[in-house]
């Protein structure tokens, strides 16, 4: 079981529960995610909770994005403080596999963002790996960038 | 009541704000456009092509004669020259005809095959027309001074309102949608929406995926071409030949220009003057433009000279930890001091640099395949070798999004005796490892076990 928890100032705590020790997941398969919220002010009504399982790019590009799962949560009564933990199951694809490459970097990550009722959003943000692709590395030559 | 933050941390936990602002910046661009797009199409409509309408579809049809005739002139302000103007003259023709039994005088200036001109050419069209010769008119039952003695529908007016406006319409009506539909999403919202509003995006580029594998280049483009020997043959990517097309478009546009000039220049040399400003400036665009044809043509030479190359894959698409056959053919004449064969990897990053748009390419892994030398190349009788490839076990496969990609390609390098060496490319696409049933995987941990035992 992996854990994950970290907070601003001020702003809410967001734990998150992997099933797969050290956050490892093979293709395909399955994710079970445990998370809790905490810490929120008084002052403070969360309007909706969404859960997503993305990938996304890092490096020298634009960042590109692309959602596998993703649930939205309006009901008050599934929302904090009424509820403050759940769950989600989601079966990981076949790819994009997570990559640490020299320009181009792909990671996977569960997001859970809460809305706040006067309009700001917090993001809790927990990466993991799927497929165990080495990182890329530069040889004594050094890589051959070429801008075209 | 707090204020949206304009800026926010990237990654990690925090809390954002700016994206309001920004969806209501990008949501009144459009509305902009959408309400001039309207207010343009309504003022052509009610301006003109309403009046058209009514003139084809209202106005009534009469028998008239012609009593008098007359000019209508119309002044003009000078765009150059303040307070001066200058006057066109339009035919009329008064006309008389009957309106519900009672007689009606009125003029009308919209006559058949005339246009506002200068008084002597006014004058000229008017002459066409003689008094008291009966015609027919059209008049509006709503005003019937109101009279036209031609119906009919300007279309370019109506091609323009079609067009100007209908762009503004569906660029502005699109890009609102759009923003309404992304309003108060979070981006992750955002991509898990899918359907009919993404055809609404027209800035959406994302490249397409392989049925199951998300992130994952289509192959359809290299598996549609049967190899001789192979099962595949590879298409070749050349950005070279684009490079060679916009050389040819730049060398013949340019020339065009040139020749309008020098045609210009040597009627003046004819007609005995000389223009030294126009012969001043045609001497540096002769040189750029003999300078634009000598560089296409090398290239050309240069592309063409040394022959083609071609490879065949016994399969495709490729997968880590398996080996492939690969059958390189090279045409030409002469002798290739070296001919190489590379495996690589390569990441490919687009990026926005202030205003521009860049791309970069590192090649983060390369293996030579294999390497020919000394080979003496006959007409009619291409050079083959076959070899064999493999894909490392924990390899990355390929990988595409819109701005950033991860590519397999096979690249031959050649180094023809006369020739400048040169470089061809040919794409793979790597799927990644297929996952082994789980019945197979606990044989193959059962095997070892017994091994170790």
């Amino acid at each position: 079981m992996s854990q994950s928890n970290q907070a601003l100032v001020g702003s809410p705590t967001v734990s998150v529960h992997f099933d797969h020790s050290h956050r490892l997941y093979e293709p395909q398969a399955r994710l079970t995610v445990r998370y809790s919220i905490d810490g929120i002010a008084d002052d403070e009504r969360v309007r909706a909770v969404e859960l997503s399982v993305l990938w996304y790019t890092e490096g020298k590009g634009e960042e590109d994005l692309g959602v596998h799962f993703f649930e939205r949560m309006t009901d008050r009564e599934r929302l904090p403080p009424a509820v403050t933990v759940g769950s989600f199951v989601s079966s990981l694809p076949l790819s994009p596999l997570s990559y640490e490459g020299l320009i181009v970097k792909v990671r996977w990550c569960v997001r859970v963002r809460l809305f706040f009722t006067d309009g700001r959003d917090f993001v809790s943000e927990h990466v993991f790996e799927l497929g165990e692709i080495p990182p890329a590395q530069t040889k004594p030559d050094g890589p051959a960038i070429v801008s075209v | 009541m707090r204020l949206p933050r304009f800026f926010g941390k990237k990654r990690g936990h925090r809390r954002t704000g700016s994206q309001a602002w920004g969806s209501f910046g990008e949501g009144l661009f459009y509305c902009v456009l959408l309400v001039a797009g309207l207010g343009f199409a309504g003022l052509l409509l009610s301006g003109a092509a309403a009046p058209e309408w009514r003139v084809n579809h209202e106005f009534l049809e009469t028998p008239c004669t012609i009593i008098g005739k007359g000019l209508a002139r119309y002044a003009s302000q000078e765009a150059d020259s303040a307070g001066s103007f200058t006057n066109k003259w339009q035919p009329c023709l008064r006309l008389r005809y009957r309106v519900a039994g009672a007689l009606h005088e009125s003029w009308s200036t919209a006559l058949p095959r005339s246009s506002r001109a200068d008084r002597p050419t006014a004058i000229a069209q008017l002459a066409a027309w003689r008094l008291n010769d009966e015609l027919t008119c059209w008049y509006d039952p709503a005003d019937p001074n109101s009279v036209v003695l031609e119906r009919g529908y300007n279309w370019w007016l109506w091609l323009l309102m079609l067009l100007l406006p209908g762009a503004l319409i569906v660029f502005g009506g699109s890009g609102l949608v759009q923003a309404i539909r992304v309003w108060g999403k979070s981006e992750e919202h955002r991509a898990a929406s899918a359907g009919l509003p993404e055809m609404l995006d027209p800035m959406d580029h994302s490249p397409s995926e392989a049925p199951d594998h998300p992130g994952v280049p289509i192959c359809d483009d290299l598996i549609n071409s049967p190899g001789t020997i192979l099962r595949y043959r590879l298409p070749i990517e050349s950005p070279e030949s684009w490079t060679l097309l916009g050389l040819g478009l730049f060398a013949m546009l340019w020339n065009a220009v040139v020749i309008v000039l020098a045609v210009g220049a040597g009627l003046d040399l004819l007609g005995g003057t000389i223009d030294w400003l126009l012969f001043a400036l045609l001497v540096p665009f002769v040189v750029v433009g003999i300078a634009s044809v000598c560089v296409f043509l090398r290239g050309l030479i240069l592309a063409t000279a040394v022959g083609t190359t071609q490879l065949e894959i016994s399969a495709h698409p490729l997968r880590p930890g398996e080996q492939y056959d690969v059958l390189l053919g090279q045409g030409g004449s002469g002798t290739f001091r070296t001919l190489t064969m590379t495996l690589e990897l390569v990441e490919q990053a687009t990026f926005r640099q202030g205003t521009d748009t860049r791309t970069e390419q590192v090649v983060v892994w390369k293996e030579q395949v294999n390497a020919w030398h000394d080979i003496h190349l006959v007409p009619n009788a291409r050079f083959e070798s076959r070899v064999r490839i493999f894909i490392p076990h924990d390899a990355m496969h390929s990988f595409t999004s819109e701005h950033n990609a991860v590519n397999w390609r096979i690249v031959v390098h050649g180094s023809p005796e006369r020739w400048p060496a040169f470089s061809r490319i040919f794409p793979l696409i790597v799927f990644p490892s297929q996952i082994a049933p789980l019945a197979s995987k606990e044989r193959s941990h059962r095997s070892r076990q017994e091994g170790v035992l």
